[in-house]
């Protein structure tokens, strides 16, 4: 039931948020008549310090904020499944060698990798590409964090009689991976992915406040978040609030869709 | 157990731990009468190491200097010099001292200590920031013939030479580097590395007030390493801070009380400015270049930007729009008599037809067919440059210019304008400290590192350049107010005629002070709203 009801909202907020970027202007278009404007027929959440539609932009936000994670939740889920898995069933030196490799990679300091990319892109990248590159990145460094538990679960199925029945019979690696084994660690790495993209929509709102990640005219939950980094802001309109109670809303849905078992 | 149930606990927690680490409330730092915030460590005590704004402010406070520059008047007035004179070549200045001075812990100031602080500041050694103001410092000899006298001795005239001596503080000749025995209003007596300055009064100071009484008039001074603005804020609202020294324009209508005045003191002396990257090496395409080194184009961008959003936006109307690099609160220097150039986006796009750049639809082309889109790099996390550039990108579309705004990182961002040049164009401010031009020599000379838009010209690229050199030159040469005034007019028609900066602001100067305090005296000069700390003193006695 909860998780109907959260599927629901989640696409109750989708079908809204595609409405309102149909019938309104650019996310990136400036009112100057309207600087930090409170709501009106023409401006349904107010307008932020540049005169841009806050409702347009949370839309535009939430579509692409929900597309990037989910992509990147899924790219991540097959890296770590293909090294997880693969670990569990390689040799031991080549085992070892990749599971301490997955944990000193989880401990480097990406955040200095993601400044220095970010630098080094072209200054004409378009923005569509810079999200593209944004949910690269954030899968590319995400995969880790799975691994062990991925890992941990194919063992124990390696020992499984119904395996070595399987390998007995002549199945290929490739077989048993796909046709035995995943289905087994499925519930794993389905939750994993659904774990991921609310974690991917928070590293995204941050790299977004640190001014990586998606870069204008496409908006990003951080762009969006920066406006309560100013006191100043936070005292002329409660509609600078609307982007962070949208952001745990939706958290909270997909948290729920997430099975308990 | 979820994330979201393991999750409660750490996000109930979170607003303590940022409390209790923020350091909203200070519960260790000493009292002290009067107390404010830099914005960031001050890197050195040693007056004659200052690079940087924060120890620019503890050389202020402390430093006892020969010549002081009045912060409102701008006029150069005695201090530990009694008098001074200039020869008629501009090679010799004389100093004569007042009688009776003291350092602060009671010890005499004499010309010895005068003659010993000039050549530790002359001293290659001492690496001492402002030694490259005399322009052949290792030719310069610093002497004294009698008592109370101090002769130094220059190769050759150096413009706006008394300033100098207000940047260099008179410290005793066997103990240096430190400010804790100084000849100014005070002394430090407690460093906090990352925390706090600990100021007392100069119970020894030379300047008494017209009715003979001692000052400065307060007592102590704490000066709070204080980054973040949201913080100074809060501590200046709750009384703990009796000042704040540049307040955030989008800060300054928030901060309101019944017991503090804003104080919107006109246009700075800074810029906010815009340029393109004329550099012939810059790793960008070719009709890209061409685009940029042509001033119609230049001309085009100029009058389609709206400078009146900016400041309205940008700065929340605390800005001035700008159209020059001399600000107009720089009275002495600036030419009124540029006309000023109004935003006419078809005036723009004229300039551009005539250029050889035509609209297709809503995109401009050049005459290779090639759609006009540049990149503008700004730093990150300066808000109102970010804003400025959105606002940009809004007023070139109009005239179908592309723009993309990229914020970098400043290392990252000085990288590419310094060393690389890979960019398009930039947008960053200059921070004019010395109301006289020809602080700003080393932006305008074509072979200097710093001439942005095109660096360390073996020869000047254009006329125009070439001009700006020899107004540069001249300026420097002379010592007749009116030549140099005449030089510098003339540099700033051809820099609006040919627009290699596209001057867009002039950020306002915005103080909030304590109604505790009198004797406050603004300043568009460095160090501002404590300009005149020796007249200032809390009428509450500093509780």
């Amino acid at each position: 039931m909860k998780k109907a009801l959260s599927l629901a909202l989640l696409s109750i907020f989708a079908l809204t948020a595609s409405m309102i970027l149909l019938s309104h202007r650019s996310s990136g278009f400036q009112d100057r008549e309207a600087i930090s404007a409170p709501a009106s027929v023409q401006h349904w959440a107010g307008t932020d310090d540049l005169g841009r539609d806050r409702a347009a932009r949370l839309a535009s936000a939430f579509l692409l904020g929900l597309v990037g994670a989910a992509c990147a939740s899924a790219i991540t889920a097959a890296i770590s499944i293909l090294v997880g898995v693969g670990t569990a069933f390689a040799r031991p030196r080549v085992s070892r060698f990749l599971l301490y490799g997955s944990d000193v990679f989880l401990g480097l300091p990406w955040l200095f990798l993601l400044m220095l990319v970010r630098s080094m892109l072209p200054l004409n990248l378009p923005s569509h590409l810079s999200a593209a590159v944004t949910v690269a990145l954030l899968a590319s460094l995400g995969w880790p964090i799975y691994v062990r538990s991925l890992y941990a679960r194919a063992t124990s199925l390696r020992r499984a009689d119904w395996l070595l029945q399987a390998r007995a019979n002549g199945l290929s690696a490739w077989r048993i991976g796909t046709s035995q084994v995943l289905p087994h660690v499925r519930p794993l790495y389905l939750t994993q992915f659904l774990l991921g993209i609310p974690a991917f929509i928070i590293a995204e709102a941050n790299l977004g406040s640190l001014g990586l990640g998606v870069s204008e005219p496409l908006v990003s939950w951080g762009s969006l978040l920066q406006e309560l980094g100013s006191s100043a802001q936070l005292g002329t309109t409660h509609w600078v609030y609307l982007p962070l109670a949208l952001l745990v809303a939706i958290l909270l849905c997909i948290e729920l869709c997430i099975p308990e078992d | 157990m979820s994330y979201f149930e393991t999750a409660w606990l750490p996000a109930l927690l979170l607003p303590f731990l940022i409390v209790g680490n923020t350091g909203l409330t200070q519960a260790q730092a000493p009292p002290a009468e009067i107390a404010w915030a830099l914005h960031s460590e001050p890197k050195t005590l040693d007056p004659a190491k200052v690079d940087d704004q924060s120890s620019e402010m503890v050389r202020y406070l402390t430093g006892g200097v020969l010549l002081r520059v009045n912060r409102q008047t701008l006029q150069t007035e005695s201090a530990l010099a009694e008098r001074w004179l200039i020869s008629k070549d501009g090679r010799l200045i004389t100093f004569r001292l007042r009688k009776d001075l003291h350092f602060s812990d009671g010890s005499s100031l004499t010309e010895r200590d005068v003659v010993a602080s000039l050549r530790r500041v002359l001293d290659p050694a001492t690496a001492a920031p402002v030694r490259e103001e005399f322009l052949e410092p290792q030719s310069v000899t610093v002497g004294s013939s009698e008592p109370l006298v101090v002769q130094v001795h220059l190769a050759k005239r150096i413009v706006a030479l008394e300033k100098i001596f207000d940047e260099i503080a008179i410290e005793p000749a066997v103990h240096f580097g430190d400010s804790s025995v100084t000849a100014g209003p005070f002394h430090v007596t407690l460093l906090k590395r990352g925390d706090y300055v600990m100021l007392q009064r100069n119970a020894y100071y030379w300047r008494k007030d017209a009715t003979g009484h001692p000052m400065p008039y307060l007592n102590t001074v704490r000066l709070d390493t204080v980054s973040n603005r949201e913080i100074e804020r809060v501590r200046f609202l709750s009384g703990q801070y009796q000042l704040i020294d540049h307040v955030a324009p989008e800060d300054f209508d928030g901060i309101a009380g019944k017991s503090v005045a804003m104080h919107d003191y006109g246009p700075s002396l800074n810029t906010e400015q815009m340029w393109f990257n004329q550099a012939p090496s810059a790793p960008i395409p070719a009709y890209e270049k061409s685009w940029f080194t042509n001033r119609s184009f230049r001309l085009a961008i100029s009058l389609a930007i709206r400078r009146a959003d900016l400041a309205r936006i940008a700065y929340k109307g605390h800005a001035t729009p700008a159209y020059g690099f001399i600000s107009p609160a720089n009275r002495a220097w600036h030419n009124a008599n540029i006309p000023i150039t109004q935003e006419n986006t078809q005036q723009a796009l004229q300039l551009l037809q005539s250029a050889g750049f035509h609209l297709s639809g809503e995109h401009l082309l050049d005459h290779e067919g090639h759609s006009v889109h540049f990149s503008i790099l700004t730093n990150a996390g300066n808000l109102a440059r970010e804003k400025m550039a959105e606002l940009i990108k809004q007023d070139l579309r109009a005239i179908g210019i592309e723009v993309n705004v990229v914020r970098l990182d400043f290392p990252a961002l000085i990288e590419r304008l310094m060393h690389t040049q890979a960019y398009e164009a930039a947008l960053l401010g200059l921070s004019n400290v010395d109301p006289d031009p020809n602080a700003m020599i080393n932006v305008w000379l074509s072979s200097s590192p710093n001439h942005q838009w095109n660096p360390s010209e073996k020869t000047p690229a254009t006329d125009w350049e070439a001009e700006i050199d020899r107004l540069m030159l001249a300026q420097a040469a002379t010592q007749n107010a009116q030549e140099r005034k005449r030089c510098i007019d003339r540099l700033q028609q051809i820099v609006a005629d040919q627009q290699p900066f596209i001057y867009l602001v002039h950020p306002n100067l915005l103080y909030a002070t304590s109604m505790s305090l009198e004797g406050t005296q603004l300043s568009v000069l460095q160090p501002g709203v404590v300009s005149a700390i020796d007249s200032m003193r809390r009428k509450d006695g500093g509780r």
